[in-house]
């Protein structure tokens, strides 16, 4: 890919649907103690979205998009990520299709404390065997805006700082989509807004693709499109919407 | 409190097992030890006590100083008035010798080393032998055989065979078939032959003689009482007698001495080794988990635990698991002692049989130190654990507090290291007993051990910093990772290396010395001798018939053949070798290393003339010029002026004087030649000759003739044995220490189940995850390896410098070292095989969500 230095390239991938699920259900126990986390939900996610998925505590945030990032299994229902099917596959095809098509960003450790703030976003392209693009790896070292702590480890870096080289490492590969499981769930409103800010330039400027989970609505407020989930079912499933819009549907949900 | 211990121990079930294996095998070997030693020493005990079962009083030579190697004599005819006493209802000299049969072709000798004895036939009222078949012999001619000799050689009554003797092979035919006592004690592979005493006395030249004089007391007399009245009798102060409880545990104590002490010994030294081992690891278990368990200890206190319980939890948790595997330990020590019983067996060598018992001293023992050692290896975290602030509940990765000594402790690393030098240095140089020397460079030794351990903490991280990138080029990007993890927390990693160093560091130390000491016999074949082939005796310490030496002259193709042979001598404090050469040709088979002198001396040293191994010299503190006044064995005396000093360790490692002179010092029975040095003639056929030299030696069965290279060869397997054992009992720590690298990784994977399920949810593989706890676990073997090879190395060098005057050279085999690295490194993945597989198992979410 050529690049010419002040402008980054949109990496080059179809307008179709990145993730498409239909029909998903997750059980967990049986019986009595049975928990339907996911029942029956069919959502896809097209290519250069920011989509917020919401909803209250224990209604399935968390396992759609685990299952979405190949990291569970369904106990019915197909997923298919950038194309590939996931149901049927083993977890060395799983890994390689995480490690290919999906960046993760995780509301805790999400980095190696040994590793340096660098080191770390290069990690999952290590792990892989891959050199990152070093014009893309510029642009995104640039974008985090952590200058000279790149060299610095975690624990000498804030939480936000953090959380923003995890968004770095999440973006190298230049993955089909990335997964954020309540990605400023940890932060301070303000140092959440610059991961959110983060996230919103992924989209707009680099062409990519972000599923996040929220329970913030100032933060879903920032996503192209936001899911409502209740019970395992997607109840919403609306366009932009403003903060105050998001809290007034989260209250008729509740 | 209890409650919260047990509960803590089972949801930490494989840590806890993982450490009471460490413990556990240590104290399998201990107790092990304990039960193969007890079994020796009863078996001894039990072996003379049936042999004088039918006696009451011994008399025997009381010789002008003790010299366990050599048997005396005294006159056969004491017998005589022994049987004038009062009260001695039977009276018999007895003598015993070494030698074998020959039957069908074959030697019936023993295996491994063991004593072939031939012993005159005592009437059967005082005879620990009893016929199974036939009878005890009579006339001359006449033999009866143990009956597990019948068993190896298939001999029947009636049978004809030859007699091995000191004046070659005699003719004789088996009249009976024996068993020792009631028949169930095994003679630890030794062979017994029974011959009358007249018999017994021509053949090994001992006219007159008698080992001892057995008495066997009348009814209503008292073995006590009868040895007072025998002792009056004879009013002899060169003769001992005793009752025969006395005798037999004499006898026993000496010989349990000479093997069991010996193999208690070697074997309990090894087992500490193993302990240290097992306790580097419980330290580095404990210090994990206390790290680990910062959180509930923190709560704990919050809630209201005392310093005190918080002590009290780890300590006890270390107490439990002590006490459980040491009793599990104490089991298995029994199946280490039949192991070993077998192990023996099986390179020739059976061990003295009488069933194996756990003697209460042992159980004591063990508990002492699998408990003490578990608890004091405990101590330090445990005491870590009390000192953490109930604060530290609500922060999230929270450590205990170092230590407030821990800015010292590469200061008082270093002491310990110095001081331990000392003491290797002190163990080396200083003129100690040998058990106080022992136990002086053990404990040098182990303070370096701990020295290491501690100050290369300091090493892991430059260490992990340097390997990273040839490790990253191999392994990829979980190369990178397992290098860092490594580096991560230094001083767990370093002594989980330090454990394996501690045996791969001992495994190398015994491979160089064993290799000097093995230089240092083949060497001074090569330095020493002129000659090409060397006579013995089959028989430890036997003499050679004298009539070898024409035999051996006659042989077409002999040059020379200078016979060399000595006995004991007392000399001023000491008991040394006093050797007779033979001054017309010794110079001709061997060559003096002289420090003083030459050659020429040999030939002027007539009946009052020696020259000295100048070692010996230095002992007895004399020089050339002075006069040295010896005592034999026999009680002769003679003095000699010293002419010249000479170097060596090995063949002439004494006082050397002529034969000539040192004929009248000799026992009756020896004939003066132990060794005949052979030196072939100008452009002959080595074979040949060697092979004409055994023929010429045909008619004497206990004479054997080896070429250099065949001695050589014979130090060679013999080392080859001796490091065998070794490799086998050190491999047991070095297995230990691997379990301590298992449980480091274990642990730390535990610890980094998040950081392993963001890992492979970021793309990495099962196999790569397995990849790098591979790497983890090879860098620690690797620095566990190359610190064990160093520490080898060292150790080796010291030992040798300390005992360059014993003859022991320093060669470093870096082919064999290089082997133990690679062992190293197989052992780090062999290590990290369960490791892998748990860290590979676990489930992503499952680890991503980890509390
Ligand atoms: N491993 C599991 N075992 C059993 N129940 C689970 C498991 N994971 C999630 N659940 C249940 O599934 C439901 C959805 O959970 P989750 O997806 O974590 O919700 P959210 O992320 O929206 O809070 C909850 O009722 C939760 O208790
Ligand atoms: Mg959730």
């Amino acid at each position: 890919m050529s690049t010419t230095e002040a402008t980054p390239a949109p990496p080059a991938r179809g307008t179709g649907d990145v993730v498409a699920a239909t029909d998903l259900t997750k059980v967990y126990g049986e019986g009595e103690s049975e928990v339907r986390a996911l029942d029956g939900v069919t959502i896809s996610f097209p290519h250069g979205q920011l989509a917020a998925v919401m909803g209250p505590s224990g209604s399935g945030k968390s396992t759609l998009m685990h299952i979405l990032a190949g990291l569970d299994q369904p106990t019915s229902g197909s997923v298919i990520v950038d194309g590939t099917e996931l149901a049927g596959l083993n977890d060395q095809k799983l890994t390689l299709l995480r490690r290919e098509k999906i960046g993760f960003v995780f509301q805790f450790f999400n980095l190696l404390p040994m590793l340096t703030a660098r080191e770390n976003i290069e990690l999952p392209m290590r792990i892989a065997g891959a050199s990152p693009d070093p014009a893309w790896q510029d642009t995104l070292i640039d974008a985090i805006g952590l200058g000279d702590r790149l060299s610095h480890r975690p624990s000498e870096l804030s939480g936000g700082q953090q959380q923003r080289v995890a968004v770095a490492r999440a973006l190298l590969s230049q993955p089909a989509v990335v997964f954020g499981d309540e990605p400023t769930g940890n932060l301070d409103s303000r140092t959440g807004a610059e991961v959110l800010q983060l996230l919103r330039r992924a989209v707009d400027e680099f062409g990519q693709t972000v599923i996040m989970v929220t329970h913030d609505a100032s933060a879903a407020s920032i996503a192209d499109r936001v899911v409502f989930l209740r019970d395992g079912k997607v109840v919403r499933d609306s366009g932009r919407m403003s903060a105050s819009e998001i809290l007034d549907t989260i209250k008729t949900l509740e | 409190m209890l409650r919260l211990v047990l509960r803590g121990l089972a949801t930490r079930k494989l840590r806890s097992a993982l450490t009471a294996i460490a413990i556990l095998l240590g104290v399998t070997m201990i107790s092990g030890t304990f039960v193969l030693t007890d079994q020796i020493d009863r078996a001894f005990v039990q072996i003379f006590e049936q042999g004088n079962a039918q006696i009451d009083v011994v008399v025997k030579d009381r010789p002008p100083f003790e010299d366990q190697q050599t048997e005396v004599y005294l006159d056969a005819d004491v017998v005589d008035r022994v049987r004038d006493v009062e009260g001695v209802a039977l009276a018999e000299p007895f003598l015993q010798v070494q030698g074998y049969l020959v039957a069908n072709g074959e030697q019936l000798v023993s295996q491994g080393g063991a004593p072939n004895f031939v012993f005159s036939s005592l009437p059967q009222a005082m005879n620990p032998y009893t016929p199974v078949a036939g009878r005890l012999p009579e006339a001359s001619g006449e033999v009866a055989v143990a009956k597990e000799i019948a068993e190896q050689g298939g001999l029947e009554v009636g049978q004809a065979a030859q007699l091995a003797t000191q004046a070659g092979a005699r003719d004789v035919t088996v009249v009976g078939i024996l068993q020792f006592g009631d028949g169930t004690t095994s003679l630890g592979g030794s062979t017994s032959v029974i011959a009358p005493l007249a018999d017994v006395q021509a053949w090994w030249s001992l006219d007159g003689k008698a080992s001892y004089i057995y008495a066997k007391a009348a009814d209503g007399v008292s073995e006590d009482e009868l040895a007072g009245r025998v002792r009056t009798a004879l009013d002899d102060p060169g003769l001992i007698v005793q009752t025969a409880a006395e005798d037999s545990a004499e006898q026993a104590s000496e010989l349990n001495a000479l093997i069991g002490r010996l193999i208690r010994f070697a074997l309990l030294g090894f087992a500490g080794v193993a302990v240290l081992v097992g306790a580097f690891i419980i330290f580095n278990t404990f210090s994990i988990t206390v790290a680990q368990r910062t959180r509930e200890f923190a709560m704990l206190r919050t809630i209201g635990a005392s310093r005190r319980q918080i002590l009290g939890t780890v300590v006890g948790e270390a107490f439990v698991i002590a006490l459980a595997a040491t009793l599990v330990g104490l089991v298995c020590g029994l199946g280490f002692a039949w192991g070993l019983n077998r192990v023996f067996e099986l390179v020739g060598f059976g061990l003295p049989a009488t069933g194996l018992r756990m003697p209460w001293q042992t159980v004591v023992v063990c508990l002492v130190v699998g408990i003490g050692v578990t608890v004091l290896a405990a101590i330090g975290p445990a005491l870590r654990a009390t000192r953490i602030a109930p604060v530290s509940a609500l922060r999230d990765g929270a450590a205990p507090p170092r230590g407030r000594l821990a800015r010292l402790t590469p200061v008082i690393a270093v002491l310990i290291g110095v001081l331990g030098g000392a003491a290797l240095a002190a163990g080396l140089t200083q003129d100690i007993a040998t058990e106080q020397r022992l136990a002086t460079l053990a404990a040098g030794a182990i303070a370096i051990f701990i020295a290491v351990a501690i100050l290369s903490r300091y090493i892991v991280r430059p260490v992990v910093h340097a390997a990273a990138p040839p490790i990253t080029a191999v392994a990829g990007g979980v190369g990178r990772i397992a290098a860092e993890n490594t580096g991560r927390n230094p001083a767990r990693t370093a002594v989980t290396a330090a454990a394996l160093m501690i045996g791969i560091g001992l495994v190398v130390f015994v491979t160089i010395f064993v290799g000097g000491l093995r230089e240092s016999f083949t060497g001074a074949i090569d330095d020493s001798l002129e000659s090409e082939l060397i006579v013995t005796a089959q028989g430890f310490g036997s003499p050679l018939p004298a009539e070898v030496l024409p035999a051996v002259r006659a042989v077409e193709g002999v040059a020379v053949a200078s016979p060399v042979g000595g006995t004991p001598a007392q000399i001023g404090p000491g008991t040394f070798a006093l050797i007779g050469v033979d001054p017309a040709d010794i110079d001709q088979v061997y060559s003096f290393d002289w420090e003083q002198g030459d050659d020429a001396l040999i030939a002027q040293l007539g009946a009052d003339g020696a020259v000295v191994e100048a070692n010996v010299a230095s002992d007895l503190g004399v020089g050339v010029g002075d006069s040295i006044d010896v005592v034999s064995i026999t009680g002769a005396t003679a003095t000699f002026e010293v002419r010249g000093l000479y170097a060596d360790e090995q063949f002439l490692n004494g006082v050397t004087i002529t034969q000539e002179a040192l004929g009248p010092l000799l026992q009756s029975n020896a004939t003066g030649i132990n060794t005949l040095f052979v030196k072939e003639a100008e452009g002959a056929d080595s074979a040949a000759v060697q092979a004409a030299v055994e023929a010429a030696l045909e008619p004497f069965p206990t004479a054997q003739v080896q070429s250099n290279a065949e001695i050589k060869e014979q130090i060679e397997s013999g080392v080859n044995q001796l490091l065998v054992i070794f490799y086998a009992l050190l491999a047991l720590s070095v297995i230990i220490s691997l379990f301590g690298i298992v449980n480091t990784l274990v642990l730390s994977i535990f610890e980094r189940t998040r950081e392993i399920g963001m890992l492979r949810a970021v793309g990495t593989t099962r196999r790569q995850l397995r990849r790098m706890i591979r790497w983890e676990s090879v860098i620690t073997s690797i620095i566990g390896g190359v610190l064990g090879v160093l520490i080898g190395i060292l150790f080796g060098w010291v030992t040798a410098q300390g005992l360059e005057a014993e003859g022991i050279v320093f060669i470093l085999p870096v082919g064999t070292l290089l082997l133990f690295l690679a062992l190293s490194i197989v052992a780090g993945v062999v290590a990290a095989i369960l490791p892998a597989r748990r860290a590979a198992k676990l489930d992503v979410l499952e680890a991503l969500q980890y509390e």
